[in-house]
């Protein structure tokens, strides 16, 4: 028996659920965060998996795009947690559901 | 060689300069130096003047064509910006800059002490640029910009004094009146377009496609397109040079101050009709239907006009209706395809029809804003200067033989009596056979008694103005004084004007000078309907009859008004009774076949189309409302919740692609 | 085989680590959790092939990012509140919609004829290099990709600085100190 293409779709799959859970259905908003990180990090393995069926040339293209992808959700850490901290700072609060500011 | 451009660039410049001024010393109390400011307004109509005068001495015979630079240039639609020097615009450009420069400078005597010094001399120069621009332009477009802006500035002249709403609406209706015109102007040009398209609007062009169609006989094809093109055009002349049916608000617009009087409505804008209809003669040669047309309103506008001027108190008003009148007179003449010998009119007109309204502009001044003439008499002594050019433009007006008037307007009513082909087809009346009647006599007859009655009113005007005694208050009489030197000067110019302009054409003595040099414009033209001409009739009766009449008219007023006592003035100068009704017969015409029924269908859109525009927008609104309410009940405070439920939807989305296998 | 081993080993930390987060209480109990979680899957891309990804995953994800998350939560003090309940009515909805939606997905998959390459290229740092550096290949270049991410980068650390900073002399800002 030997490792098979589709176990490692399915491992991403099942990540990927857990971090749409976590990003969904808890309040607290470091865990929202974390729920996507988790979901990324869910779709870069994925992109291996599926990169790893590709003959030569193209596989390495799918290795490449988790380098990006990881290299945004950086930014995107950064940029949303120094958002956090400004809001944490006018609203002491971290509930997620408090941030409705925008609520026409 | 001086560039063409040069002759429109001056007043422009004038207007800009001018206009910063006022603009920048609309501030200040005392606003700007007024002898900087007059200087100013005079020099560049006067450069203008030089220029023009520089390039109409040597002039080559078939004129000077200079084209500026692409206007338009859009497929299908070709429209350079082209200025054309020829022996039409010659004469025109000749007395527009010339008498506009008399008019500004007698001008600067007028307005002395009026607040608004230099606005008024910035437009004046704006309307100098906007009336080059029209004489000057080769083709219909660029005509019509200045078209358009000798109306703006009538519009802006007439409604000088803002501050009375009288004036202000005098102006409007000026400028709406013009509009209807205009239509007929952008139609005609689109007409023209139509049957040969961008290019035909360039006078040359239009000239030589007319040769085409006359050398080709392919007159019957386009002679109803074109009929239809002249009519229009037509439609646009009569609203510039105040013809029935677009005449009403000429006498209105004597609401601005008299020099604008002088200088638009009565010598130089009011005067584009007949120029248009000059430039195009080769078109409306061919177009027996729109001559006959274009004589018949003539007529009916002189003698309309003519009785209407009897009837005025206002010495302004008299004058108003009179150059109705003399614009009558022209349009006749075009309508016999005699175009030079209304050019002849307008160029005559133009000297003694200033002179007048200068003078009256002097009268006025010396009695310190008094208009009605039942408050005036005796002015002889007090303002002679006045008095003698007054007088001398009066001889030009009514056609005294050796003045002015009485070589061009009995050289017009010669043509009317022998180029006129018009007759009434037979027709059975009653059972009887009435056979077919030539018209010339009768227009010609017409015609003649317009002169006579020119000569009454015109009489009347100089009898209740300079003869008899003083007719006003005591105090005022001891203020009459004779009007500056930069009014005096520019007046006796143009009485000198009045004089001898007319011996540029003295058929009678053999001066041909005027008809050569509008030969090469409209010379073609006239000899084509010239075939049609089977009357030779010595033109020395011509001249007989119209001096006799210009004697009768002269003698009927003295008659009527040298002893009569003049009715005490009431308080307003308008007639009144039967009068009122004639002179106002073409605003009650407005009245009922235009304001009217646009009231009527105005109160239709208010009561009935907005109301069901008003329902249907609330329908829509309605709809609009229900759904973004049902909308917004999905909408809640947690974004989670939002999230949740695109998941929902994404669930359906993977949902469907399974189902279907990806094929949908 | 023994890959199928490592896998199943490493696919149950990372699923167990995964769900420790959900479960946890604290945020900083879940960011715990979820660098054991990402440091697996680093072990994933090892075993797939792919040990510089791997070796990046460690040190962006389960070191740079990682470690930012927990010094905020430990920097905000009321990171953690009682008050607010883990899961609620929402999540009741969430959870078996996340499932639904896995399960079709999965089915979806498993379904279709995936299997690894036996000519794949092993994503070693050579040949992720010339990929993303030598301009002069033939196949996509990544070069200027690279460099919009650098500045997307910078603009992104520009945009937190600005964003976290104090106000200085504002009053809310002094407001807020004085609670803390």
């Amino acid at each position: 028996m030997e490792l098979q293409a589709i176990y490692v779709q399915i491992l991403a799959l099942v990540i990927f659920a857990i971090g749409l859970i976590v990003a969904v259905s808890r309040r607290n908003v470091f865990f929202v965060l974390m729920g996507v990180e988790l979901a990324l990090n869910a779709v870069n393995l994925s992109f291996v998996g599926f990169a790893k069926t590709l003959p030569n040339d193209l596989s390495v293209v799918g290795q490449i795009v988790p380098l990006f992808s990881i290299a945004i959700a950086a930014a995107e850490a950064c940029v949303g947690l120094a958002m956090v901290i400004l809001i944490f700072r006018n609203r002491e609060s971290v509930d997620a559901d408090t941030y409705s500011n925008m609520k026409g | 060689m001086i560039s063409l451009w040069l002759i429109p660039l001056f007043p422009l410049l004038g207007c800009i300069l001018l206009g910063a001024i006022a603009v920048i010393s609309s501030g200040s109390r005392k606003g700007p130096a007024e002898g900087f400011v007059g200087a100013l307004a005079v020099l560049f109509p006067a450069l203008s003047f030089l220029s023009v005068a520089l390039l109409a001495l040597d002039m080559p015979e078939a004129g000077i064509r200079e084209t500026l630079c692409n206007w338009i240039d859009i497929p299908m639609f070709r429209v350079e910006f082209g200025f054309l020097f020829d022996g039409l615009s010659r004469i025109m450009l000749l007395f527009v800059t010339g008498i506009g420069t008399l008019i500004t400078l007698y001008s600067t005597g007028y307005m002395h002490g009026d607040r608004g010094f230099a606005r008024y001399f910035a437009y004046i120069n704006l309307f100098l640029f906007s009336m080059i621009v029209l004489v000057l332009s080769d083709n219909l477009l660029l005509t019509f910009l200045g078209w358009e802006g000798v109306g703006l500035c009538s519009y802006l002249l007439i409604g000088f004094w803002n501050k009375d709403l009288k004036n202000c609406q005098a102006a409007n209706k000026a400028f709406i009146v013009n509009r209807v015109g205009d239509i007929g102007f952008i139609l005609g040009m689109l007409c023209l377009v139509t049957i040969g398209g961008s290019a035909i609007l360039n006078y040359d062009a239009l000239m030589n496609f007319i040769q085409m169609i006359i050398n080709g006989n392919h007159l019957d094809l386009v002679v109803p397109f074109l009929s239809v093109a002249g009519i229009l055009f037509f439609i646009g002349c009569t609203g510039k040079s105040a013809q029935i049916p677009l005449l009403t608000w000429l006498p209105d617009a004597m609401a601005g101050p008299t020099p604008v009087s002088a200088l638009i409505h009565a010598a130089t804008m009011v005067t584009s009709g007949v120029y248009l209809l000059a430039r195009l003669a080769s078109m409306f040669a061919i177009l027996p239907v729109v001559l006959n047309i274009i004589l018949i309103i003539g007529m009916l506008t002189a003698f309309w006009a003519a009785v209407a001027g009897l009837f005025q108190n206002d010495i302004k008003k008299v004058l108003a209706y009179s150059t109705i009148s003399q614009l009558g007179y022209m349009f006749m003449a075009s309508g016999v395809c005699a175009f030079d010998a209304s050019i002849f009119h307008v160029f005559t007109h133009a000297f003694f029809k200033a002179a007048l309204f200068l003078g009256a502009g002097a009268v006025i001044h010396a009695l310190a804003g008094e208009q009605d003439m039942r408050k005036m008499g005796g002015l002889l002594k007090k303002t002679p200067v006045t008095s003698c050019v007054m007088i001398f433009a009066f001889l030009a007006i009514v056609g005294f033989p050796g003045f002015a008037g009485f070589w061009s307007k009995d050289l017009i009513l010669e043509r009317i009596y022998t180029n006129c082909t018009m007759a009434l087809p037979a027709f059975t009346f009653f059972g009887a056979e009435v056979p077919s009647i030539q018209l010339n006599s009768i227009i010609y007859m017409v015609g003649l008694a317009t002169a006579v009655i020119t000569a009454v009113y015109m009489g009347r005007l100089i009898i209740l103005t300079f003869f008899g005694s003083y007719r006003g208050s005591k105090e005022s009489e001891e203020h009459i004084h004779e009007a500056p030197a930069s009014m005096l000067i520019p007046m006796v110019i143009l009485a000198f004007g009045a004089v001898f302009a007319g011996y540029f054409w003295a058929d009678s003595i053999g001066i041909k000078f005027f008809a050569d040099t509008l030969a090469p414009v409209v010379g073609s033209a006239q000899a084509y309907n010239a075939s049609a001409v089977t009357i030779h009739v010595n033109p020395m009766v011509f001249a007989a009859f119209g001096t006799l009449a210009a004697l009768g008219g002269m003698f009927i007023a003295y008659k009527i008004y040298a002893n009569a006592r003049i009715p005490a003035a009431k308080g307003s100068s308008a007639p009144e009774g039967r009068k009122a009704t004639w002179t106002f017969l073409f605003d009650s015409i407005h009245k009922y076949v235009g304001i009217i029924p646009v009231n009527v269908l105005a109160w239709i859109c208010d009561v009935v189309v907005d109301k069901i525009l008003a329902a249907a927008q609330w329908t829509i609104g309605a709809i609009a409302t229900i759904l973004g309410d049902g909308a917004a009940s999905f909408q809640v405070r947690k974004v989670r919740v939002q999230v949740a439920l695109s998941i929902v939807g994404l669930i359906a989305l993977v949902a469907i692609v399974l189902l279907t296998g990806g094929t949908l | 085989m023994l890959a199928l081993i490592y896998f199943i080993v490493l696919a149950i930390i990372a699923v167990g680590s995964a769900v420790c987060v959900l479960l946890s209480r604290h945020p900083l109990y879940g960011a715990l959790s979820l660098v054991l979680s990402m440091v697996s899957l680093a072990g994933i891309y090892g075993l797939l092939g792919s040990p510089f990804l791997g070796v990046v995953q460690v040190m962006v994800y389960a070191g740079a990012i990682m470690m930012l998350l927990t010094f905020v939560i430990m920097v905000l003090n009321g990171a953690r509140d009682s008050k607010t309940p883990m899961f609620d009515k929402v999540s009741v909805f969430v959870i078996p919609a996340v499932l639904v939606l896995a399960g079709l997905v999965g089915f979806a998959l498993v379904r279709s004829p995936i299997a690894f390459d036996a000519a794949t290229v092993r994503g070693s740092v050579s040949i992720t290099s010339k990929t993303l550096f030598d301009v002069a290949q033939t196949g996509p270049g990544y070069f200027v990709l690279f460099e919009v991410l650098g500045v997307l980068l910078l603009s992104a650390m520009g945009a937190a600085v600005l964003l976290a900073k104090k106000r200085l002399g504002s009053v809310d800002t002094e407001k807020t100190e004085d609670n803390h």
